[in-house]
């Protein structure tokens, strides 16, 4: 089934999320918030240079401070390295400090000046070691070791190492090479993008408690099970005495997943016996997590026929790690897949280095890699149509897959929607449409998959009819937590507002992972569809009594049970609930099986971290309209039209939201966020004011269509996963329209005004 | 490090007189949240770069973190917690969640408070006169619209 809809009219209001109130009464507590009786303030000491040895390490003088409760360095926490592909980092810097954000030690003291007095009172001598800050020469031979212990390190057995090569990662199909050579039309390039920052508006916060031998951490992270999981770890624990709790969570876009800082606050907090609270500065937020958007290199050379289609592709990624590896182990993967791109390539040739330097760690920022790989590819794909005289929306068209192709990686694709995406964007966009001179829309289309992993919820009714929704999901703003309450409502026939959501609790719900690859309602909705199944199960057998019929005849609707066919038999929920109270309770529990990877044929994969196989893949399609101030550099986005398949939508304001938020954060990445280094790997625009989030102001309209295909192999009613998807093609689609404009494209990410007028005057030279 | 001079303050937040003691050099956002206790107002910089911390004063939008506490004396603060009407929702808190403007919740007091604002100046503002007014405001969750829209639909309706 496909339809497609558009939403240029404002939305009629249908959702209003069961923590909105709280959100905009300023009654919602988050994280920094919070405060306890006793409660001491936590500093960290940063190793503020991006490459030393320590040669001396001194805090008696910050201990001997009045105010100063407990001092921790490495000394004082198990000897344990963690990471979740390669086992390369320590909670706090042993003998070498990596990046400027490490952490070598940490304060708690009772004001939050007198932490800082003590942490400057520390005393820190090094020794300088080289430090590595490009990506090509961190691959050469010779080059020094970011860590020259890595051989040594633990690591997850499918991950290829070697030296700075953190992760290597290739797919391979056919004969690449020898179909290049046949190839009547071959175009290389390259394109070259900076990291940036997924810059929440919240920064992070943690407040730790102990009583007796068990803690409580409230914080503010994506993945609670995960923090908890890095708890235990490093201060070897087990998970049923580590309970952690996130307040409302203002915001992640995967720079809130990972373990972050959860250990030392609670190291801190059984040190100093008094519970402890650390609350991040915009500039720690800048410097110091294990999660930013990682800077890339691309090559990509593509071989067509005449007429333009693909034959081979070959591609080479260099992907800036940074000093740890963090959960970025699978990104090689999955750039080389963002690379290869949704596209029909029978011979296919892609490496991808995931490469250790002195920079700030990378991590999942939403939609890791595809941004700057779908920008280099769209890029790329622009210069192939006109090289075979091809208009970029026909080639697309032409090589794209669709439903029942064989995509780059060897899988074939059951029904999906990407050809309409392409249809429904450029129409809405008015592709074609003659435009003046200094305008001009460009298109990109993109891919994500969906995560298809283990996920619980319990769903119960009490004993007044009202009902409870018990879950391990994360809420990070996205409404996917919030649109859990409408699928266990129709399962129930109830109403969405008959349900209260008890969520990101460890110690109450069972497992899920967090507000992470765009996967809550993709594996938590089935989870709570199963446990709402349950308990209608139970409503019907309890009104089959009562009103003696048959259970399979009764049925569920508007707060009713009601015979089928007889609609005077009936009794409402509230009153079988106030029977189940006095009797068997009403209580469902459900997890369900998670789709399995589709196949893959013909395809080969080194360094495979189960990325080359899209479960239920997403496609989009953005078409951009911009202006550029030929004088300045200054791109402006006019209108942006979007068409997504992200399946079945199910919570269709709530979708909205994250195609537009997803869009504004691609115009940011595309044209202002970027993070630049001085020549010793230190960040240098570490503030909002020279790292620029795009405003109100710059905000254009944003058309969106929804291809819906309920898809089989996904979540509940054929739903895919959304949140990431927007993020991927917005700068390709605008790095076009640009191209398009200038007569070439900009080759650097972000196209900065500076950068987009550097590449005006090289073509005018021309 | 300077050693602190403390000042005796009277704050009124919301229509309610506080006493504070507190060092002249504390921000306004920081006395609010942790000398008041009223924590709806929230801290997104510390650098006058996102707006999360925008309050009235004499119903003039400020960031309060770039605001002296001591220069907030003998002038009517409102902050997210004296924005309802009663126990009933202001008509742009109840918009801000009919049309989608609210995600994440952390830039939505600030955004609420700049809007406030806004509209009492410009009742009936132009869609350009919203984006401007409220491009003090980072909101890295919604992409705006539907922020816009909230705005928009508040001013119509009134
Ligand atoms: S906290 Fe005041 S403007 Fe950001
Ligand atoms: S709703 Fe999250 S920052 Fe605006």
């Amino acid at each position: 089934m496909t339809v497609t809809e558009p939403h240029t009219a404002r939305p009629a209001p249908r959702f209003v999320r069961a923590d909105g109130p709280d959100k905009v009464t300023g009654s919602g507590r988050y994280t920094a918030d919070l405060s306890l009786t006793g409660v001491l303030a936590a500093k960290f000491r940063y190793a503020d240079v991006s490459h030393a040895r320590i040669t001396r390490l001194d805090v008696s003088a910050a201990l001997a401070m009045p105010g100063v409760m407990s001092v921790l360095t490495a000394a004082d926490v198990p000897d344990v390295r963690f990471g979740p592909f390669v086992q390369d980092r320590t909670l706090f810097a042993t003998d070498v400090v990596r990046y400027e954000g490490e952490i070598i030690a940490a304060v708690a003291a009772t004001t939050a000046e007198i932490a800082q007095r003590a942490v400057d009172a520390i005393v820190v001598e090094f020794e300088p070691l080289p430090v590595v800050t490009d990506l090509e020469a961190s691959l050469a031979p010779g080059a020094p070791l970011v860590h020259d212990g890595w051989a040594g390190y633990g690591a997850a057995e499918v991950v290829v190492r070697d030296r700075n090569d953190a992760s290597f990662s290739s797919i391979t199909k056919g004969d690449a090479a020898a179909a290049m050579a046949t190839a009547d039309v071959v175009v290389s390039s390259r394109y070259v993008a900076d990291g940036c920052h997924a810059a929440p508006i919240e920064p992070r916060a943690v407040l730790a408690q102990w009583e007796g031998d068990k803690v409580t951490i409230w914080t503010s992270t994506q993945v609670p099970f995960d923090a908890r999981a890095g708890v235990c770890e490093t201060l070897e624990l087990p998970a049923n005495r580590v309970r952690i709790i996130v307040p409302h969570l203002g915001g992640g876009f995967g720079g809130k997943c990972g373990f972050h800082y959860e250990a030392h606050i609670a190291a801190l907090a059984r040190a100093a016996k008094r519970p402890v609270r650390l609350v991040f500065s915009r500039r720690e937020e800048f410097l110091a997590p294990d999660r930013r958007r990682e800077g890339m290199i691309i090559d990509i050379t593509t071989g067509m026929r005449s007429d333009g289609t693909i034959v081979a592709r070959t591609g080479w990624i260099a992907i800036d790690n940074g000093a740890y590896t963090a959960d970025a182990g699978f990104f090689s993967q999955l750039a080389a897949m963002h690379l290869a791109g949704p596209y029909r390539v029978p011979n296919v040739s892609i490496e991808a280095h995931l490469v250790y330097t002195n920079h700030q760690p990378s991590g999942s920022v939403r939609a890791p890699t595809a941004p700057q790989a779908c920008w280099a590819l769209e890029s790329h794909t622009d210069e192939l149509a006109k090289a075979v005289g091809l208009d970029p929306v026909a080639f697309r068209k032409l090589n794209a897959v669709d439903t029942g192709a064989e995509g780059p990686s060897g899988q074939t694709y059951d029904e999906i929607g990407l050809q309409q995406c392409i249809d429904a964007a450029t129409a809405n966009a008015g592709y074609g449409q003659e435009l003046p001179d200094d305008e001009a829309i460009g298109v990109a289309i993109g891919w994500w998959p969906s995560f298809s992993v283990p996920s619980g919820a319990y769903v119960k009714i009490d004993g007044d009819g009202s009902g409870q929704i018990i879950t391990g999901a994360q809420e990070c703003g996205t409404g996917a937590v919030m649109t859990l309450r409408q699928l266990a409502a129709d399962e129930l026939g109830m109403a969405p507002e008959d349900f209260q959501l008890v969520y990101q609790d460890t110690s109450v719900a069972p497992y899920d992972m967090g507000a992470t690859g765009s996967q809550t309602l993709f594996n938590n909705g089935r989870a709570v569809v199963n446990a709402a199944g349950q308990v209608a199960e139970q409503l019907r057998k309890l009104a089959a009594d009562h009103l003696e019929a048959s259970p399979d005849d009764i049925v569920l609707a508007d707060g009713h049970a009601s015979v089928a066919g007889t609609p005077a038999a009936t009794v409402s929920i509230a009153e079988l609930a106030g029977i189940a109270a006095g009797g068997e309770l009403l209580i469902g529990h459900g997890s369900g099986q998670p789709p399995g990877p589709p196949p893959l044929v013909g395809s080969t994969c080194v360094g495979d971290l189960g990325m080359a196989a899209f479960v239920a893949p997403q496609f989009s399609c953005h078409a951009v309209r911009v202006k550029l101030d030929r004088d300045t550099g200054v791109a402006r986005v006019l209108a942006v039209s979007t068409a997504h398949d992200s399946g079945t939508i199910i919570n269709e304001l709530g979708a909205l939201g994250q195609v537009e938020g997803g869009v504004l954060m691609g115009i940011g990445q595309a044209l202002t966020e970027g993070t630049t280094y001085d020549d010793q790997g230190k960040q240098r625009n570490a503030a909002m004011l020279e790292y620029k989030l795009q405003t109100c102001a710059d905000a254009p309209p944003i058309n969106t269509h929804f291809v819906q295909i309920a898809t089989p192999d996904a979540g509940p009613r054929g739903a895919k996963g959304l949140a990431e998807a927007p993020n991927v093609a917005t700068a390709a689609a605008i790095s076009n329209a640009l191209a398009a404009i200038i007569g070439r494209p900009v080759r650097r990410l972000p196209m900065t005004a500076e950068r987009v007028w550097e590449t005006l005057n090289e073509e005018a030279a021309r | 490090m300077s050693e602190s001079i403390d000042r005796d303050l009277t704050l009124s937040v919301n229509g309610i007189a506080y006493p504070v003691s507190v060092d002249t050099s504390r921000n306004l956002l920081s006395v609010i949240r942790t000398e008041i206790g009223l924590t709806g107002t929230k801290e997104g910089c510390d650098d006058c770069e996102c707006g999360a911390c925008m309050v009235l004063l004499d119903g003039q939008p400020v960031n309060s973190c770039s605001y002296l506490a001591a220069q907030a004396a003998g002038r009517e603060i409102t902050t997210i917690e004296g924005v309802m009407d009663g126990q009933e929702l202001h008509p742009l808190q109840r918009n801000l969640l009919e049309e989608g403007g609210v995600q994440c919740g952390f830039c939505t007091p600030g955004m609420i408070m700049s809007a406030t604002a806004l509209l009492a100046r410009t009742p009936s503002p132009s869609d350009e006169e919203i984006r401007i007014g409220l491009s003090g405001n980072l909101c890295r969750c919604t992409g705006y619209a539907k922020i816009i829209a909230a705005v928009r639909r508040t001013a119509d309706e009134a």
